[in-house]
């Protein structure tokens, strides 16, 4: 018994790494434009098409397939933003709404180009390694090492680069930043764009674990935001680790208690939390 | 003379009239599934089936009842498996667009949901639908507006008992987890298939998980200590895929027995199963070289939507689909009505239909069609038993 908990206890840390990745696009958004993008899940889909589109049908590298997906998902998040959210900024309703609205659109959208048929990826990695009774898909464990890499990238990007200081003097004082000289328009942009391209790496890593459905997107932004209020919006290495403790506490509650109400265990644990850290656990850190 | 000659040519303009507002009458179909949302893959291919029938009827001028002839509207709307939204499409259609004949819904939840406004329009309508739940409301007073277009898995003509029949015979299973979604279509078929495989000496456990759940690690290595012979997975093919290979990359379990989804993710962890046997109303790939009909709708698809056929959901068109607006044409025929929907009940019950099914219902308004179980082995090879319910 005590391998099967420790093998979900590491399914829960790797699929937790898939919230995280969801939970940093939603707290840099949310830091810097003042919108919560809850169409980031459909960007997260696009890549995740994307992806599968290019290594089963175009028949490329999984590896530039993920490059390309990447790049797909931001230039739909660019495009997204230049027509829609640019005239929502720091306005929490109307970036809603529009977010909402916007899942819509690209989800009809897939439905249009791919049908409702799941899609499933050719195995790219298969096989697992078996320790006892603990059996870790390969594919599984390369992909959390993927998620992994590019959040610590995100976190010392933003900690060492002066991109990085702007973008954080920008979410703790927009006019101070633009008084010292950022450009505040082009970081908005910068910003969503790359949450987007984040979600759409998200996608293309998820595509080679999981099928492929339209609607996909809603379940990960659900994850996504309480990954990022259990860290407490805002801090970016917390999204990662809000992440984890949300995919651990579902693995290891789905083996004890009844499979049927998995993200209840989540988001009770989100509440109990947010009582007594209402910031959520790393809250108030920067 | 000439006078004469005028209003004899008057009235034939008249009448010419009338006849071509008479021949332009419709009879509006609605239809009512999940065309988008994670529950799609049920009510899409009755969405995908019906406009094409629709059409063909149209193109070739309609059809005939009594002296008039007449062309289907369809009015296919929807639901995202939302019962809510189906609640109001079906006010929509049966207050508004006043159709007689509604086809769907697929999905229990939201048959189960719609079940109490529709009622109160019984013997106003017929509500055409594969729904597992329509099961216990079919042929009950007060509800004479239910018809339910797909086989009940109990029962002698059961294609659920078959099934296991066909496992107990091929397999002599001792233990078989299930592992179903937690709505009204997985509850129903814990409902039947605990009884079914207790009687017939065989051990369950069921598990239930949240719908759009996409890991399923962790309930299957709770279903793994169970030590099970088969899983029972269900019940559409968008978390089938994802159990099916999860279950067997984990080692967690390689035999599946399913009465729901498809032969897809069969097919996609070919080399990682041991056996994968499930329920398929007809296997196309098979039947479209021997059946002409079969054929013909294949080709059809093709060209109505200009894209390839989508075999492994086509089997789901054998409820509320393309056979069921022929089907109900002929009914609207036998009884010589386009409106009275009892008549046309009673003639829908009372023959069968030889389509890309043969289907005909039962006494109570259940139908009863042909059906194939595929066997799928270790590495692909296939064995397709035919059964004749």
């Amino acid at each position: 018994m005590t391998q099967v908990i420790l093998g979900q206890f590491l399914n829960g840390i790797i699929v937790g790494t898939l919230y995280g990745i969801i939970a940093l696009g939603v707290t840099l958004t949310f830091g810097i434009t003042g919108i919560v993008n809850f169409a980031l899940g459909q960007f997260m889909m696009i890549g995740a098409y994307a992806a599968w589109h290019l290594t089963d049908i175009t028949h490329l590298p999984y590896p530039i397939a993920v490059a390309l997906a990447v790049v797909i998902a931001g230039l739909a998040g660019l495009l997204s933003d230049r027509a829609l959210f640019q005239f929502t900024r720091n306005n929490l309703v109307n970036g809603l709404l529009v977010s909402i609205g916007l899942i819509s659109v690209i989800e009809s959208g897939a439905m249009l180009l791919y049908t409702a048929t799941p899609k499933n990826m050719d195995f790219v990695l298969s096989g697992a390694w078996v320790f006892g009774d603990i059996t870790l898909p390969r594919m599984k464990v390369a992909t959390f090492g993927v998620l992994v890499v590019v959040i610590a990238l995100t976190w010392a990007a933003l900690a060492n680069t002066w991109l990085g200081r702007a973008t954080r003097a920008y979410a703790q004082n927009p006019e101070a930043a633009a008084l010292m000289g950022v450009n505040t328009q082009a970081l908005q942009v910068g910003v969503s764009v790359y949450s987007c391209a984040l979600a759409g790496l998200g996608g293309a890593v998820y595509a080679s674990l999981y099928s492929l459905e339209p609607s996909m997107g809603a379940l990960f932004i659900l994850k996504g935001v309480e990954a990022a209020i259990l860290a407490g919006v805002g801090n970016l290495a917390g999204a990662l680790v809000g992440g984890v403790i949300l995919g651990v506490t579902e693995s290891i509650g789905s083996l004890f208690l009844p499979t049927a109400f998995r993200d209840a265990y989540g988001l009770i644990f989100l509440v109990a939390i947010l009582l007594f850290r209402p910031n959520g656990l790393f809250g108030g850190q920067k | 003379m000439h006078y004469i000659a005028r209003i004899a040519a008057t009235a034939a303009f008249c009448v010419a009239s009338v006849a071509s507002l008479r021949a332009q009458e419709v009879v509006k179909l609605g239809q009512i599934e999940a065309q988008t949302g994670p529950n799609t893959i049920y009510g899409w291919m009755g969405s995908q089936g019906v406009p094409i029938a629709v059409d063909e009827i149209n193109k070739a001028g309609g059809f005939k009842v009594g002296d008039k002839t007449y062309k289907l509207e369809l009015i296919s709307l929807d639901t995202r498996g939302d019962p809510k939204e189906a609640t109001i499409e079906l006010k929509r259609l049966l207050e508004q667009d006043k159709a007689r004949f509604v086809f769907g819904p697929f999905l229990s939840n939201v048959f189960v949901t719609v079940l109490p406004y529709a009622k109160q329009f019984d013997g106003k309508f017929l509500l055409l639908g594969g729904a597992t739940r329509m099961h216990d409301f079919v042929g009950q007073p007060g509800h004479d507006f239910v018809i339910r277009t797909w086989n009940w898995d109990a029962g002698p003509s059961g294609f659920g008992e078959r099934m296991v029949d066909y496992l107990i015979k091929t397999a002599s299973p001792k233990k078989v987890a299930m592992l179903f979604q937690n709505d009204q279509g997985g509850k129903v078929l814990g409902e039947i298939y605990e009884p079914l495989f207790k009687a017939k000496g065989i051990e369950t456990v069921t598990e239930y998980f949240e719908p759009g759940t996409k890991d399923f690690t962790p309930v299957l290595a709770k279903l793994a200590a169970f030590k099970a012979d088969y899983l029972f997975p269900g019940y559409s093919d968008a978390p089938l895929y994802d159990i099916v290979r999860q279950a067997t990359e984990g080692n967690f379990i390689r035999k599946f027995f399913l009465v729901r989804g498809s032969l897809g993710p069969g097919m996609k962890n070919k080399d990682g199963i041991e056996d994968y046997i499930v329920y398929v109303p007809k296997y196309f790939e098979d039947a479209e070289k021997i059946s002409p009909k079969v054929k013909g709708f294949v080709e059809a698809y093709k060209a109505f939507y200009k894209r390839e056929f989508p075999y492994d959901q086509a089997p789901l068109c054998s409820s509320s689909c393309y056979d069921h607006v022929y089907m109900l044409v002929a009914a609207m025929q036998r009884a010589g009505t386009v409106q009275d929907v009892g008549k046309i009940r009673t003639a829908l019950l009372s023959f069968t239909y030889s389509g890309v099914w043969t289907i005909k219902f039962d006494q109570r308004g259940e139908q009863i069609f042909n059906f194939d179980i595929v066997h799928l082995k270790k590495g692909g090879e296939l064995q397709i038993t035919r059964v004749e319910p």
